[in-house]
């Protein structure tokens, strides 16, 4: 809780953004999205698109795990179905990218809500596992429906295209990419001022409760399964277009726990949280290989020989953040704002 | 004030030490690339393949480098994650000028061809012998160090019509793109070469209980059984299950489960597994194989099979670079893999045991091999058998 910010007007209290620090902060933040692509080498612009595919599909997550309290491990299982339906469309009917992503996003909302039926029964473990067993499921038809996904083979895309124009470099893609996650992420805090988002935080914190102030599980448990898939089948259907071949092997099981994870790190129930750990999923085994780079002059081989503590390392950072810091990087930040509001007045 | 305790300089002069320390290297390097798998699954193939392709380029500058250019292998993890091979891709072509890379998984390089064409300054080879990749149309800029894995079957397919004619065959593929890989044009080859396919079975990749799958295999009494798609497991537990059943069935495998150290661990029930290698073993003993020796000399225990994967397609690149640069041509993707296609008849000093000759994508030549459990040691079963049409 932020003090000394006091509101003279309902309007200022339901602001997304309350003071003017967070304010200059998100303008010079999207100043410097705005920029980046100008100044990033292909790496560093590969590794935007990533992240920006990443924090979509957590922010998805987010939703559902953060924000209503529904455990999922699905969340790759829902990307790959919007990276077939985007391929399959691509492929057979050559309808424009933008609406391919959208479409992605409403099959995985379709799919989705199938999937979280079981939710109106069970929750916690029981309906992670149920997610799993639908992830399966899926994982199946993906390997033999021959004559949609092309089987073990998969879909080969051609680059999407902007008025005519292949988007191949990632330049282009960043230019599609980042404006699609920034209007998602805004969607999703947009979304938790509504009686919608507020109906998911309601069941979240105790859902017994929820249903005698009038709202209904069906709806609302099934909406935030929807809407969290919706999101998946977008930055599915980004994935596909970034990486161009989707097979069933591109969305792995373990890809769904890197989402879990990566809310879990970055905060659950924030939406800051949903996109620092993202964010922090992402680069950190990148910029992990830089350690290696400055060792290699003095170590022979280093990426052979460090290749493994890489990982250790990264394994023990996500160690340390819940043990240290079980709220999230999201938290971190969270303190420091609440530090410098009255600096230097407070020690 | 600033007080420096001695701890704190010798920390700042190591770090300066570090940081400014530069690698030993020259601007006109000709910088191999590599996205190579040093953690994950397939660990065990990414480090030998570096040794390998460490080893070819200290011998080659050791003789002086490609006229007068040394060669450099730049390459980073890639936990066998195509996300992460595409990042070690463009960090790598952000840091160097690089004409020759190599891949990890068939996943990367279908991914990644769509970069390579558009780019046009680099061919690409890898770990994948994937079948779909050995289309110079679709895949113009690639190659592989070997057969595919459907020329693979078609070498043991080859062995097999010759030792047995008509003999009864069942396929074990694992389900994965990588098993099902050559199911269709190893069925429509055994036709051709009056063989039978009586069963085909699908199992998970990494299958523990295989009981069911062995009594199909009773079933089908079949004479040879080819895995393909597996690296070791299920295949001991398929061997032992069917011994135990009195099954006379010789199974057989390609290239990534023959590697000789894994079977080692398997002990006796490993004995009498036969299988295709596109390249002579680290302990084979041949005349007219100064390469063999050379690697017995720079490493004396013994090296993998990917090992020499990597070695003969640092030896391709190289001679690839040479080609084009004695030609007086720029290094970029189709001067490149036009020499490699002008290859003919060459001699990899024993690594093949017969001249080779790249046409295409791929070297369709093989040698069938036994593994000996006394000896702990694959034995040659066969000549070298090439199915280049």
């Amino acid at each position: 809780m932020q003090i000394g910010t006091a509101k003279h007007s309902y309007q200022a209290d339901e602001a997304l953004l309350t003071t003017r620090p967070q304010r200059v902060w998100m303008a010079l933040f999207a100043a410097s999205l705005c920029i980046a692509p100008f100044v990033l080498d292909n790496y560093w612009l590969y590794l935007a698109c990533l992240v920006a595919i990443n924090v979509a599909s957590a922010t998805g997550l987010n939703i559902l795990t953060g924000y209503t309290g529904l455990v999922s491990l699905g969340q790759a299982a829902f990307m790959a179905v919007g990276a077939y339906t985007v391929g399959w469309m691509q492929l057979n009917l050559g309808t424009p990218f933008l609406l391919n992503l959208v479409a992605g996003g409403i099959i995985a909302a379709a799919v989705g809500i199938v999937v979280g039926i079981p939710s109106l029964r069970v929750k916690g473990l029981y309906l992670a596992i149920a997610t799993i067993a639908a992830s399966f499921i899926l994982h199946f038809i993906f390997v033999n429906w021959q004559s949609v996904t092309n089987g073990n083979s998969g879909l080969t895309l051609t680059p999407a295209s902007f008025f005519g124009t292949p988007l191949t470099e990632y330049q282009q893609l960043y230019f599609v990419f980042v404006p699609i996650t920034a209007l998602m992420v805004l969607g999703a805090a947009n979304l938790f001022r509504t009686r919608v988002g507020r109906a998911f935080i309601a069941i979240r914190d105790r859902d017994i409760s929820a249903e005698v102030l009038g709202i209904s599980l069906l709806r609302y448990k099934l909406m935030s399964f929807a809407i969290s898939s919706f999101y998946a089948g977008v930055a599915g259907g980004m994935w596909a277009y970034f990486f161009r071949v989707v097979t069933p092997e591109s969305f792995p099981f373990v890809y769904s726990i890197f989402f879990l994870a990566a809310i879990i790190v970055g905060g659950m129930g924030t939406i800051l949280g949903g996109i620092l750990g993202a964010v922090f999923m992402t680069l950190v085994p990148e910029l992990l290989r830089f350690g290696i780079d400055w060792l290699t002059p003095v170590l022979p081989n280093a990426a052979a020989m460090l290749s493994p503590v890489r990982t250790i390392v990264f394994g023990l950072l996500i160690v340390g953040f819940l043990i240290f810091e079980p709220k999230g990087l999201a938290e971190i930040v969270q303190r420091s704002r609440r530090y410098f509001h009255l600096w230097p007045f407070k020690k | 004030m600033l007080s420096f305790t001695r701890r704190t300089l010798l920390a700042l002069s190591a770090s300066a030490a570090i940081a400014t320390a530069l690698p030993a290297v020259a601007a006109d390097d000709i910088v191999i690339g590599g996205s190579i798998p040093l953690t994950g699954v397939f660990a065990f193939a990414g480090i030998g393949i570096e040794a390998g392709m460490q080893d070819y380029i200290k011998i080659v500058n050791e003789a002086g480098g490609i006229q007068g250019r040394k060669l450099r292998l730049a390459y980073e993890d890639t936990g066998y994650k195509v996300d992460a091979s595409v990042a070690v891709f463009n960090k790598l072509t952000s840091q160097d000028e690089i004409h020759l890379y190599y891949g990890d998984s068939t996943g990367f390089a279908k991914t990644i061809n769509g970069e390579i064409d558009r780019r046009g300054s680099m061919i690409m080879a890898g770990a994948s012998f994937a079948t779909e990749l050995n289309d110079p149309k679709a895949f113009p800029h690639q190659f592989m160090a070997g057969p595919d894995y459907s020329e693979m079957t078609g070498i043991l397919l080859e062995y097999i019509a010759k030792e047995k004619p008509g003999a009864r065959i069942v396929l074990v593929n694992s389900d994965t793109e990588f098993g099902r890989d050559p199911i269709a044009a190893t069925k429509a080859r055994a036709g051709e070469l009056g063989l039978e396919v009586v069963e085909e079975i699908i199992t998970p990749p990494t299958a523990v209980d295989v009981s069911t799958e062995v009594l199909k295999l009773r079933r089908a009494r079949p004479d040879y059984t080819i895995f393909h798609g597996y690296v070791l497991a299920p295949l001991p537990e398929f061997m032992t299950q069917a011994k135990q059943l009195g099954l006379e069935t010789k199974f057989m495998g390609t290239f990534w489960s023959m590697d000789s150290s894994i079977w080692a661990k398997v002990g006796e029930a490993a004995d009498g597994f036969m299988g295709v290698m596109p390249y002579r073993y680290y302990y084979d003993e041949a005349d007219n194989a100064p390469m063999m020796d050379r690697i017995r000399e720079m490493r004396p225990e013994y090296q993998s099979t990917p090992y020499m994967q990597g070695f003969l397609t640092a030896m391709l690149f190289t001679e690839a670079a040479k080609r084009t640069l004695e030609a007086g041509k720029e290094l970029n993707g189709a001067n490149l893999k036009a020499a490699l296609n002008s290859i003919e008849n060459f001699d990899t000093g024993g690594i093949i045991g017969v001249p080779i000759s790249i046409p295409g994508n791929s070297i369709p030549v093989g040698r069938i091999y036994r593994y000996d459990a006394s000896a702990q040691q694959m034995q040659p079963a066969s000549d070298w058998i090439s199915v280049q049409e």
